[in-house]
């Protein structure tokens, strides 16, 4: 096992009939990070984490927990492993509190710790009221914070969590990041899978990006940022707007502009602008704004898009994987 | 993870219990439970003189006609409800909260299989009690009826074990809740009778036990095969 790693994966193949939903992945995950697994849909992502979680016996390759191979010694890994379903299914006629003391009682834990546990999340994820209604009666929403709820309920020393913000209010995807983050803080880690870049950065300190079965790239959000050249964007607002915006565009490194509100410019770089050419441009534009008679309030190089680095990330893997 | 003293028992014996209290909580159990033997009674009363045989004047007690109409409906009950009832939680991803956790498949299937079995049980010795408690009330010589009566149940389990085992296995054919009905309804009821045969044809001359025997055996393969077909089955 790779020193520092909880979770090793070499390998990794799974397939269905003549469809490889899964070729060859390799993954380390460390012990007591945050991980987020990003891919498009139908890239492979739940594949991955059922194998890991025990719910697929068949593939080829390894998969080890904690030095465990996941095949080998389930139950030692079942208890190391919280885990959350794409959709996690109740049985209806439950109620929230009988559905969390059967499944905590299921995992090993001892009834007065399941309900200290119980009480805590169910006030903590705003479902305390509901404690006592049937599943069948919850919102698709509470039914997914319970999903996360029995996912947590045995404080597991790697959480294993299946698109856990979708279907969440905003108030609520906050909530669950910062549970993420205390997880972390306790000593856990976190594997967590989206489709969508930004709702990974928030927390994560380290990404996989997976498309068609295969891992495209692993490292920080910043490091993924550096391997792509992404066009750098400048954001302009004038407080007094210049007598023309021609210049906005005319610039040697600028490679055009869009007004997207009163008064704000997003003035796009040509592609391999590096930092320092970025910086010329931000004076040049300021220089002209000003020998055109306007005022600016705000000047400033625009975060990386996310959304447009996932794209990038996803187009370049399946141009690899094209035959020529 | 955290341990300690107080660790539940057997997971078995757990997923049991809950699957107990699922089914006896259930719309079906309520009509298995009550309205089936009040209807059972209103049928007896309005049989044709010739029929009814609470005073001694026909064929049937009262406790016959409830362990007729019985044995006619309870496997079919049993084996359609736990049928459905997997079907429907493998679609909606139930059995995978339980998957992660430290017991094994089969516990999931002989689980239902008990809670089934007893349920519907439980059903037919409400009947039988009726119609027993309805010869005394009527003046019908009850004293060998109840030996006939516990005949009757001990017959009536072995077929609802039968039924609710083919029931698993079909639940764990398809995940299509019209296929496993028919395949249930065509296939599974004609395999209840399959332990009765050797005694219908005359082969030992212990029937009762002979059918009971062979109808623990079927169980035992039956459930066996549903539990390899689960093991099979990814999520």
């Amino acid at each position: 096992m790779a020193a520092g790693s909880l979770v090793e994966v070499r390998g990794l193949r799974k397939r269905y009939g003549y469809y490889a939903a899964l070729d060859g992945i390799d993954l380390d995950i460390r012990e007591g990070e945050v991980f987020g697994y990003v891919g498009p849909n139908g890239a492979g992502k739940t594949t991955t984490l059922k194998v890991m979680a025990g719910l697929i016996g068949k593939f080829e390759g390894a998969v080890a927990i904690a030095g465990v191979q996941v095949t080998r010694d389930r139950s030692e890994t079942h208890a190391l492993i919280g885990y959350l379903p794409q959709s996690a299914g109740f049985q209806s006629w439950r109620t929230v509190e009988s559905a969390l003391r059967s499944l905590g009682a299921l995992s090993r834990v001892p009834a007065s710790v399941v309900e200290q546990r119980m009480d805590e999340l169910l006030e903590r994820f705003q479902l305390g009221q509901a404690r006592g209604r049937k599943i069948r009666q919850l919102s698709g929403g509470m039914t997914r914070k319970l999903g996360l709820i029995q996912a947590l309920l045995h404080r597991p020393r790697l959480l294993i969590l299946d698109e856990p913000l979708e279907g969440l209010d905003p108030a609520s995807r906050a909530l669950l990041k910062e549970v993420i983050r205390e997880r972390q803080r306790d000593g856990a880690t976190v594997l967590f899978s989206s489709h969508i870049l930004g709702d990974v950065q928030d927390v994560a300190d380290r990404v996989g990006v997976l498309c068609d079965g295969k891992m495209v790239t692993t490292g920080s959000i910043r490091e993924l940022v550096a391997e792509v050249d992404l066009p750098l964007e400048i954001g302009v607002e004038f407080s007094t707007p210049p007598g023309q915006t021609a210049f906005l565009s005319e610039g040697p490194a600028l490679a055009g502009a869009t007004q997207v509100g009163r008064g704000v410019w997003s003035v796009r770089l040509r592609e391999g602008t590096g930092p320092a050419a970025a910086d010329d441009a931000i004076h040049a534009l300021v220089e002209q704004t000003l020998h055109h008679g306007g005022r600016l309030r705000r000047i400033a190089a625009a975060e990386p898009n996310l959304d447009q680095l996932f794209a990038r990330l996803i187009e370049r893997a399946r141009a690899a994987g094209r035959p020529s | 993870m955290t341990r300690g003293r107080e660790t539940p028992g057997s997971p078995a014996l757990m997923l049991l219990r809950d699957e107990l209290l699922g089914f006896a909580s259930s719309r079906v159990m309520l009509v298995l439970w009550a309205v089936l033997p009040a209807l059972t009674i209103l049928g007896y009363f309005v049989l044709p003189e010739s029929l009814a045989g609470a005073t001694g004047r026909g064929p049937l007690s009262a406790t016959a006609f409830m362990a007729l109409i019985m044995s006619s409906v309870a496997g079919t009950v049993a084996a359609l409800l736990v049928g459905v009832d997997i079907v429907s939680e493998r679609n909606r991803n139930v059995y995978d909260l339980l998957l992660i956790r430290p017991l094994r498949r089969e516990h999931i299937l002989w689980a239902k299989f008990g809670a089934v079995t007893i349920s519907v049980s439980v059903a037919c010795i409400v009947s039988l009690s009726v119609g027993l408690a309805l010869d005394a009330l009527l003046g019908a010589p009850v004293a060998g009826a109840i030996g006939d009566a516990l005949r009757a149940l001990a017959s009536m389990v072995g077929v609802i074990a039968l039924s609710a085992a083919v029931g698993v296995f079909f639940g764990m054919v398809t995940r299509s809740i019209l296929v496993a009905v028919i395949l249930i309804l065509y296939i599974g009821q004609n395999l209840a009778f399959v332990p009765m045969l050797p005694g219908l044809l005359g082969i030992l001359p212990d029937r009762f036990w002979l059918t009971m025997s062979i109808t623990a055996a079927l169980v035992g393969v039956i459930m066996w095969l549903a539990g390899v077909l689960f093991r099979r089955s990814e999520p």
